[in-house]
């Protein structure tokens, strides 16, 4: 018979909030993403066409500077136009830093079998994946709204007329359509990274979950001759829905373009497609197939 | 009888990944101290452990741990540690990070985390510049150290360690088993498996012997191996004149197998039925013809009851 003192004391100390606990997770998934030099890289190159913006911004409202650089020719206009272009550029670059942090947060965790570790811990897979997301969304805030954004306080700034309470639906739109895209690519990274264990063959996977389904769409419209191939074509459904949320008029074949319903509708369902695909692979152990 | 908020319970659990069968109908009640897992490799002991921690959710029954269910996750985990077998961490982490980052999981202050980091450290003696290292650099002995420090750094109730042993080298294998023994002295659920059977007898209060997802035996190993009644128990009887002893062993019917001891000052006798060996034994001390200097079963330890009950080949006997 064992004789058991029964003085070891728990734990019995002030905790934390358990909402706060999955910003562990995200401070040290930034840690690990901004570990990586092509990161870095990265991030230094997406931010490099808002330099190249700012001084087109600078040009267009400085009357000295345009009259010396164009002349005094209206093509450099700070509208509507020039801020979707801008978001558009940003977004394709936050694509392809999504597809090399996600992986780096998600695919080294499941490669190294460190789950069972992680989720011992008084954190849920939902906690898990909130945190890994966090990380991934600041990661691409600091590449999407957040420059644009300065671009256009600058502009406002810059502008010799009142400009930005007639345009604060553009900063609205760039503000929700890096929203609604970064929440999609955070996802898609995740659900990828989660999927396929291999960083690199990960980050080539987010690219092709992007693009792939644009060829398959198109096949299906040459096919079908119908246009909701298109809503498969992730650039077109992003710049229509950019297009709509910044005050953009339409421009092309106008039978090609997609209702906002539809596109809503899409970029949902791709989202719910991509929780269930973490919800299947995020688990403290493998599943064991008969 | 212990009570239930001081008790690791498992009633009739099952756990299925498919059509693979984990555990199957596992009843077990385990109270404080050092409880050992025993059970040949793909018996069902870390799926048991799993469930212990609720890393996975049982396909069939119920379990309790110290009162908690591993659905209350805030709870239930505070009062949990697991080391893991596996060795993988997440990546880029040094070792102090690694177990600082696991104590704020568990919503603790900055101050109290660094504090609890520094005392787990040097509870598995793990020095302050390894500890600032990368663990990707550590050698195997200081990743479970590692591991073991992650584990009860946060204070938990119950301890659960899935061959926690492997991979260390004499000294910290020594150093390990105190610090197991010290916990399971102080009332804490010190919950192990391991293969080193020697090490299993040293330390545990209790063994739960499992093979092919069944339970075969649980409870002290002296308690279990009396349960063993079909396989003759071996004594070791040490005396003046262990070759008269052994004759007069064999002329009573549950001897079966009298053997003398290499160093020729003892015999080891097998018998079917230890009770009438002892009364015989008393006779022959009261005879005055051998001297009896120390009585001692042989085969009252893990490694036997593993072969009679599991036996070499992992399949229950």
């Amino acid at each position: 018979m064992s004789v058991f003192l029964h003085e070891y004391q728990p734990y019995s100390g002030r905790t934390t909030a358990l909402w706060s606990r999955p910003l562990v997770l995200a401070r040290y998934g930034l840690q690990e993403a901004w570990s990586s030099k092509i990161t870095i890289g990265l991030f230094v190159l997406s931010l490099l066409p808002c330099l190249v913006e700012m001084v087109m911004i600078y040009v267009a409202d400085n009357p000295v500077a345009r009259m010396l650089i164009v002349r005094g020719d209206s093509v450099l206009e700070i509208n509507e136009k020039f801020f979707l272009s801008v978001l558009e550029t940003q977004c394709w670059f936050a694509l392809v830093l999504a597809s090399w942090v996600a992986p780096r947060l998600l695919s080294f965790d499941l490669g190294d079998n460190a789950l069972p570790i992680l989720l011992s811990h008084p954190i849920t897979r939902f906690g898990y994946l909130a945190g890994k997301f966090i990380a991934v969304f600041v990661m691409l805030s600091y590449v999407t709204w957040f420059p644009c954004l300065i671009l256009f306080v600058y502009q406002s700034y810059a502008s010799p007329q009142p400009w930005a309470m007639s345009h604060l639906g553009v900063a609205i739109g760039i503000f929700v359509g890096s929203i609604v895209w970064i929440v999609l690519l955070s996802l898609v990274g995740l659900a990828v990274s989660s999927w396929v264990k291999w960083r690199v063959i990960a980050t080539g996977a987010i690219f092709a979950v992007v693009f792939v389904p644009a060829g398959v769409g198109g096949i299906a419209m040459a096919i079908l001759r119908t246009k909701w191939g298109l809503l498969l074509n992730v650039p077109v459904v992003m710049t229509e829905l950019w297009m709509r949320l910044l005050g953009v008029p339409p421009f092309g074949n106008p039978r090609l373009w997609l209702p906002t319903g539809a596109i809503i509708t899409v970029l949902i369902a791709a989202g719910l497609m991509c929780i269930a695909v973490l919800n299947a692979r995020i688990r403290a152990r493998e599943v064991v197939r008969g | 009888m212990t009570p239930a908020n001081d008790t690791i319970r498992f009633e009739n659990v099952s756990k299925f990944y498919g059509e693979v069968l984990g555990v199957n109908r596992i009843t077990l009640t385990l109270g404080p101290g050092i409880t050992t897992l025993v059970g040949p490799n793909g018996s069902g002991k870390t799926t048991l452990m799993n469930l212990m921690t609720g890393l996975v959710q049982p396909s069939r029954g119920t379990i309790s741990v110290l009162g908690l269910e591993p659905a209350n996750a805030t709870q239930f985990f505070c009062n949990v540690g697991y080391c893991a077998q596996f060795d993988s961490f997440p990546r880029g982490l040094t070792g102090f990070q690694f177990v600082l980052d696991g104590l704020m999981l568990f919503g603790m202050s900055d101050e109290d985390a660094h504090g609890l980091t520094a005392e787990s450290l040097e509870r598995v003696q793990l020095d302050a510049a390894a500890a600032r290292r990368n663990i990707a650099g550590y050698s195997k002995g200081m990743r479970q150290k590692i591991r073991l420090a992650q584990a009860i750094a946060h204070h938990p109730r119950v301890l659960v360690l899935d061959e926690p042993l492997n991979g260390l080298d004499p000294m910290a294998r020594a150093e390990s088993l105190a610090l197991f023994q010290e916990l399971g002295r102080q009332g804490m659920h010190v919950v192990i498996s391991s293969h080193i059977l020697d090490e299993v007898d040293r330390i545990s209060d209790r063994v739960v012997l499992i093979t092919g997802g069944y339970l075969i035996a649980q409870g002290n190993i002296h308690e279990v191996r009396q349960e063993v009644r079909d396989k003759p128990m071996q004594v070791l009887v040490r005396c003046n004149s262990p070759e008269l002893l052994a004759s007069k062993m064999f002329a009573v019917n549950h001897c079966v197998e009298a053997r003398l001891h290499t160093d020729g000052h003892g015999v080891f006798v097998r018998t079917a039925d230890i009770d009438q060996f002892y009364r015989v034994l008393n006779e022959i001390a009261v005879e005055g013809l051998v001297k009896i200097e120390a009585v001692a079963p042989a085969d009252d330890n893990a490694n036997a009851i593993y072969q009679y009950l599991i036996g070499s080949d992992g399949s229950a006997a």
